[in-house]
């Protein structure tokens, strides 16, 4: 799956270490699954410790070849993550938008992150699942129209992958568990980058990757994976790139273009 | 003191197999006991011990069956194989192997521990055979010649079925043991007694043995092979039946090995009754046959044994579960349509219902492992080849032994894996390893996936089944050297990697290429043949074949704490930052402190409740024959927060134990009862480290009812226990909120029984009590009496007051204050009560103001309320009367009836204000509430700035454990010291301080006198204002006593343990010489009477080891006599 790296990329072209922490069954691996792949399938093998993959993500100054790490998430793998987690230079921490307990594991998630992982990691938190909830289920319905909603930072209402007929929603109620507006404070607080998602139907996936890309600091790209980078300038000024982000992404066409490799 | 007769008794009960499971040395050194060895070597249940061993030559007829004219010229050759070897008897199996190793306990460790051989004692190794007693038909005793002692045994092989096979004859094996008369005679009887055991079992055996494939493979229906002839139908032998084997049956030349197997099984017996030859272990590696797999694997694991033990329980594990729910099954569910997707039985019903069945049984059999993902893939394979049940057996011996914590909760076995494995990379292929660490590409990531489902999910199905194939046989080492040789076959390419993912990308281009051949340009055809795996195989078991469970074993125990301590200050960090809000108020460097003193409390609380379980069998003479066939093996260690699920909640036993860590009043005034001595002196021999001797000296703590009062104002459920959270909640009430009024709320609260914020008569003499107990051991300098109140009080002059001398004589007085203020004030309960509490706010106010008054006015009657109200309190306590020197002074007159507030037929409460307005009105009792009574918890060194804030002064005296073993001279115990110090119950060897104190209390009035003109000189040194001077000596005196009283009691409980006959160790230095006593003696002994010697280690050192070291030579010399 991994590629060896094209020496002659026409972009400065660096490898940024992502690693990819939640409880089980959020999702996690279908989120790369769907970035790498841009596939989903119902059964994945558990991963066992975890799974490494590689996908690059092309900006409009240079190239970032991630390198995922995607681990267990079953409880007891807990203490197998510092090995995974060390040296990273960014984290998906996911969630379910239909399960309240894992949004709190989430949070335990972050605060290992940030006392033990390397100093400046960006952090992305994720609230995966969003083909479950109303908001998933309009966004997939109404395919053209950005949606503006109530609660959120706008994010939802991406439509990168509209395309996806996969995406049947149960016609019954909204299963989300998880206002968008408590998560989006709790990163806001913790100074993290937050989306909501859907692997299934690929909403605002490709999205969380580009804006992680473009959170890393050229600094710490430069000097490779494991340099302490001064991450927080970049974190600093981060609603505003979000939002930057978003709109980059809605103007390029599709959202996998924007993220070929 | 035990005596010679004991010890002789203990020496020659080891000789009685019947007394076989006496804890013995090995596992004082954290290596796997003998017992445990020997169940490995053959793959035993647990609970199966070495009872009898024997040199013998095992002499294997030439079968009778002469069928195979193709055979006849193969048979030759191993006419009458002659095997010597060592025979080995447990309750229920007979063993024989080639391979010279011992182990019955009183073998030396060193001959137990020499493996040779092909497979290096990790399975049933060497030739010989692993009999269950119950397949053994007849037992005869052959008449020789001369003096040789022969045994011909007949088995059940080919005989459970009801089909006569052709051209059939017994199985029947002779042997030949050697040894003395008397130990044949020996051996033999054991194995009678085994025998008629084993009778019992032989429906079991029947039950299994009619299901394995072997026996459908040679009876009758073979002929025809797969078709049906009979109508019999093939046993089931896993998915494979239904969907197919995975790989080409053709190029696996299934059908020659099954015909080789028919051959082998015909010779040498099959399923239980087999007996390996050396092409037993060649056939296993050149790959099994499919329908041959799971049995054989069900075999060489043991698994089979426990099948035949209990055939039943996989069925009866669903049935009795059914229907119920879990955690386990939640995640079962989650992965079982993502368990070999590939393998189209997995992705049928039949297929997924059977990995269901089977993963959530196990998870309900071993709740602790539960499930764990990875044993998903590692059943899913296994079913392929397996029955249900046969995989759900062989999976707790892959949990039990093979894998060890791999699935655990923590994981600690996967962890502690890859670190040996990691060393041992590092040894064999240092260049590699270099190279790795250069680039900072972490090995586990790679090879974690490996382990933990057994290079199924790494390598194409085909041959990771190969590679399991020996993994069976020959147990983990098998999983090292595969890995090894890997990364010694992709050496050159991986030494051009410079990250992670190429190192991934070569090693997955490897795997998928495994079937190739390993030289695609050789000119010899016979090397181009040769494909990557079986290279692979070769690397391994060749080139690696240095590698040895020893090998193994050894790395484990030297990473083992390494890792478990990584894994634990994970939990720790995890676990201290999810606390939770009220945490918070306390500092991180506290709840590290409470964190560690709550496990290790629970900890050792757990690991005494099993010695004294053991302690419990061992005195019924209990055989310790496990109620269940799975679960967690009897050897392991329990309760480590990093070896897996521990006890998260405290009892309120356990909660004694962690408050007399915590502070110094929950230390009991008197040494432990008997009863724990004895449980606790058999739990420091087991285990070797340092703890256990904290533990057999630690603080016994006291018993009281402030303390349930504690425990169930903080359980959330007192049923459930202490949870750390319950812990650090409670804790963050008192030590977080550096408040006087919320400390005296607080204690009201933990009287305040109905909840109603009243306080009754009873309520109130227990808090006077409490007050007591809080206060018996002096308050660290945390309280002191200011001049004042001493002016106060001296000028009175009567006799009790002169014997108020220290702060904690005054505090007496001051509870016995609190206790008339409170009746005083006390509300009537019954017939006022809307009244009470109508009025509440002005009584308030009034009593306020009265209380000044009460102060200054009648001290004199204070003490007649306290002696009167102790009376009742100290017989009825729990705890010793906290002031024997103050006995002469309750010869006074009651003066109870003079006291209407002490009427019963009066009910009466207090309220919170009131309660507060009493002890604000004492300078004691308010610095009681405000200062010491927080810090009397002791936590960390550094505590929160925030509490700091409030103590006045910190004691320095911290409560630390370091001193107690240092018995310090207790003659410096003088007749002024303080009340706590008095504190009665010590009993010998503190003689000095028990004969002071019996002076004390026997010479009252003596006392009296002298502690008067104690007092006068006091008083005029008072008045000289050297109150200064005072204090600090009252400190001083606390400081002194307080060690020497530790070390007093230290000394009774080290001498009360030894006279309790078992192995608590007493000071360190001492234990070193004995150790050394030991060591000469051994030298140059007899074999065998070493054997005697070490098992007994722990009971005969215990006795070295008391306090008086004046023993010593006699103890010596008694083991002289017994061992000449």
């Amino acid at each position: 799956m991994s590629e060896s790296a094209s020496a002659n990329a026409p972009k400065p072209s660096s490898s940024v270490k992502l690693v990819l922490l939640g409880e089980a069954a959020v999702g996690k691996s279908s989120l790369v699954l769907r970035f790498v792949n841009n596939d989903f399938q119902e059964n994945k093998e558990p991963t066992i410790g975890a799974a490494f993959l590689t996908q690059k993500c092309t900006l409009p100054t240079r190239t970032i070849k991630f390198e995922i790490w995607d681990t267990a998430g079953q409880e007891r793998f807990a203490s197998l993550a510092p090995m995974y987690y060390r040296n990273a230079q960014a984290a998906l921490v996911v969630y379910d938008v239909t399960k309240p307990s894992s949004l709190t594991k989430a949070k335990h998630w972050v605060a290992e992150l940030q006392r033990q992982a390397s100093p400046g990691i960006v952090i992305a938190l994720v609230g995966n699942k969003l083909d479950l909830t109303n908001d998933g289920g309009d966004a997939a319905g109404a395919s053209v129209a950005p949606q503006v909603e109530s609660e959120s930072a706008g994010q939802d209402g991406e439509e990168g992958a509209g395309e996806e007929a996969e995406g049947q929603l149960p016609a019954s109620g909204d299963a989300r568990k998880v206002s968008t507006r408590e998560a989006s404070t709790y990163a806001d607080e913790e100074g993290l980058l937050f989306f909501e998602t859907s692997a299934k139907i690929g909403t605002n996936v490709v999205e969380v990757f580009t804006a992680i890309a473009n959170a890393i600091p050229e600094s710490s790209l430069k000097t490779g994976r494991g340099a302490a980078g001064a991450g927080q300038t970049a974190l600093g000024s981060r609603s505003g790139e979000d939002s930057r982000v978003n709109l980059g992404d809605r103007n390029t066409a599709t959202a996998k273009e924007g993220c070929a490799c | 003191m035990m005596s010679l007769s004991s010890f002789v008794q203990k020496a020659s009960s080891l000789i009685d197999p019947a007394n076989f499971n006496i804890p013995s040395l090995s596992s004082n050194d954290n290596n796997p006991s003998k017992a445990s060895l020997f169940r490995q070597q053959f793959r035993l249940p647990d609970s199966q011990n070495p009872l009898q061993e024997i040199t013998a030559e095992l002499i294997l007829p030439l079968p009778n069956s002469s069928s195979d004219s193709a055979d006849g010229s193969r048979r030759v050759d191993r006419a009458g194989n002659r095997y010597t070897g060592r025979l080995h008897l447990s309750e229920r199996f007979i063993c024989f192997s080639t391979q010279p190793t011992s182990f019955i306990p009183s073998s030396t460790l060193s001959a137990s521990t020499s493996w040779t051989g092909q497979t290096h004692g990790t399975g049933p190794s060497g030739n010989g055979f692993t009999l269950p007693l119950s397949s053994i038909r007849r037992v005869e005793r052959l008449h020789s010649a001369r003096d040789v002692f022969s045994l011909a045994l007949t088995t059940w092989n080919g005989l459970l079925n009801k089909q006569q096979e052709p051209n059939f004859s017994p199985q029947r094996l002779i042997l030949q043991l050697v040894g003395s008369r008397q130990a044949c005679e020996r051996f033999c009887d054991c194995l009678k007694k085994g025998l008629r055991e084993g009778m019992k079992e032989v429906d079991n055996l029947r039950s299994i043995v009619t299901d394995c494939y072997s026996e459908y493979l040679l009876s009758g229906t073979k002929a025809k092979d797969a078709n049906d002839g009979e109508g019999r139908q093939p046993p089931d032998a896993g998915l494979g039946m239904l969907f197919r084997y995975p790989g080409d049956a053709r190029k696996l030349r299934d059908r020659s090995k099954m015909r080789l197997w028919g051959e082998y099984f015909r010779e040498n017996g099959r399923n239980a009754t087999l007996v390996r030859q050396p092409t037993f272990h060649k056939l296993i590696r050149v790959g099994l046959p499919n329908r041959l797999r799971g049995e054989i694997w069900e075999l060489t694991s043991g698994s089979m044994f426990l099948r035949i033990r209990s055939p039943k329980l996989y069925e009866e594990t669903l049935v009795k579960f059914d229907g119920q729910e879990s955690l386990a099954i939640d995640e079962i569910e989650k992965d079982l349509n993502r368990s070999l997707p590939e393998y189209p039985g997995f992705q049928s019903d039949e297929g997924i219902g059977r990995l269901r069945r089977v993963l959530t049984a196990y998870s309900w059999t071993n709740a602790e492992v539960g499930y764990c993902q990875a044993m998903n893939i590692v059943v899913a394979a296994l079913l392929i080849y397996m029955s249900e049940a046969q995989a759900f057996f062989l999976l707790s011996v892959l949990c039990d032994r093979l894998l060890p914590g791999y699935y655990s909760t923590t994981m600690y076995g996967t962890l502690l894996d890859q670190k040996v494995f990691e060393s041992l990379v590092e040894k064999t292929m240092p260049v590699l390893w270099e190279h790795l660490a250069k680039f900072d590409v972490q090995l586990s990531v790679v090879s974690l996936p490996w382990f933990l489902s057994l290079y199924i999910n790494s390598m194409p199905l085909v041959f990771a089944f190969r590679v399991l194939d020996v993994f069976f046989l020959e147990g983990p080492k098998v999983l090292f050297q595969v890995g090894l040789a890997i990364l010694r076959i992709n050496g050159e390419e991986l030494l051009d990697i410079q990250d992670d993912g190429s190192f991934i990308s070569v090693l997955k281009s490897y795997f998928s290429r495994l079937d190739e051949s390993a030289h695609p340009r050789s000119e010899n055809p016979k090397l181009r043949a040769i494909t990557r795996f079986q290279e692979l195989m070769v690397v391994a078991f060749k080139e690696f074949s240095g590698i040895t469970h020893s090998t193994v074993t050894e790395q484990r125990e030297k990473h083992k704490d390494a890792v478990l301590n990584n894994i634990e200050s994970f939990a720790k960090r995890t676990s201290i930052r999810n606390l939770g809000p009220e945490s918070k108020r306390l500092s991180v460097d506290d709840l590290g402190t409470i964190y560690d003193r709550f496990y290790e409390v629970l900890y050792q609380w757990q690991q005494h409740q099993k010695v004294a379980e053991e302690e419990r069998m061992r005195q019924e003479k209990k055989k310790s024959e496990r109620q269940s066939v799975l679960g967690p093996p009897v050897d392991r260690q329990v309760g480590r927060v990093g070896l897996g699920p521990s006890p998260t909640h405290m009892d309120y036993d356990a909660f004694r134990e962690f408050l007399a860590a915590t502070s110094k009043w929950a230390v009991s005034d008197s040494p432990a009862p008997a009863r724990k001595d004895s449980s606790a002196s058999g739990y420091s021999s087991l285990r070797g480290n340092g703890k256990s001797l904290l533990w057999a000296n630690r603080r016994q703590p006291a018993d009281h009812e402030f303390m349930q009062r504690l425990y169930r104002k903080w359980a959330t459920d007192p049923e459930e226990g202490l949870s750390l959270q319950n812990v650090v909640n409670g804790l963050a009430r008192l030590k977080g909120a550096p408040d006087i009024m919320n400390n005296i709320h607080y204690f009201f609260s933990l009287y305040d029984d109905s909840g109603n914020g009243q306080v009754d008569r009873e309520g109130i003499l227990k808090m006077s009590e409490a007050l007591l107990f809080l206060s018996r051991r002096g308050f660290e300098g945390t309280i002191t009496a200011t001049q004042s109140l001493e002016d106060l009080n001296s000028p009175r002059g009567s006799d009790a007051d002169q014997n108020r001398l220290t702060t904690d004589e005054k505090f007496l007085g001051s509870v016995s204050a609190f206790i008339r203020r409170c009746f005083e004030y006390a509300d009537p309960s019954h017939p006022d009560n809307q009244k009470a509490v109508f009025s509440d706010n002005t009584t308030e106010v009034t009593e306020k103001l009265d209380s000044f008054a009460i102060g200054d006015d009648d001290d004199d009657d204070d003490l007649i309320d306290v002696n009167d109200d102790e009376k009742p309190q100290t017989s009825s306590a729990a705890v010793s009367s906290p002031q024997p020197t103050k006995s002469c002074e309750k010869s006074r007159p009651r003066s109870e009836s003079a006291n209407p507030a002490l009427d019963p037929n009066n009910p009466l409460h207090i309220t919170l204000p009131t309660f507060r307005m009493v002890v604000l009105a004492d300078e004691l009792l308010e610095q009681f509430f405000e200062s010491y009574f927080p810090q009397s918890f002791h936590l960390s060194d550094r505590p929160h700035p925030a509490s700091l804030a409030a103590s006045s002064s910190l004691s320095s005296n911290l409560t630390t454990f370091s001193n107690i073993g240092n018995a310090r001279a207790s003659a410096s115990v003088v007749a002024g010291a303080p009340v706590a110090g008095a504190s009665g119950g010590i009993v010998p060897p503190g003689k000095g301080l028990r004969g002071v104190l019996d002076n004390i209390v026997t010479d009252g009035i003596r006392m009296a006198a002298e502690v008067k003109k104690r007092m006068d000189d006091a008083q005029r040194e008072l008045e000289r204002n050297a109150l200064g001077g005072r204090d600090e000596e009252d400190d001083e005196d606390d400081d002194d006593d307080y060690p020497s009283r530790q070390g007093a009691s230290g000394a009774a409980m080290a001498g009360g343990i030894s006279s309790w006959g078992a192995g608590a160790y007493g000071a360190d230095p001492e234990r070193r010489r004995v150790r050394e006593a030991d060591r000469d003696l051994l030298e140059g002994a007899e074999a065998e009477v070493l054997s005697i010697r070490a098992p007994k280690e722990g009971a005969s050192s215990h006795r070295v080891r008391s306090p008086a070291s004046a023993h010593d030579p006699e103890v010596v010399s008694k083991v002289v006599e017994f061992e000449s």
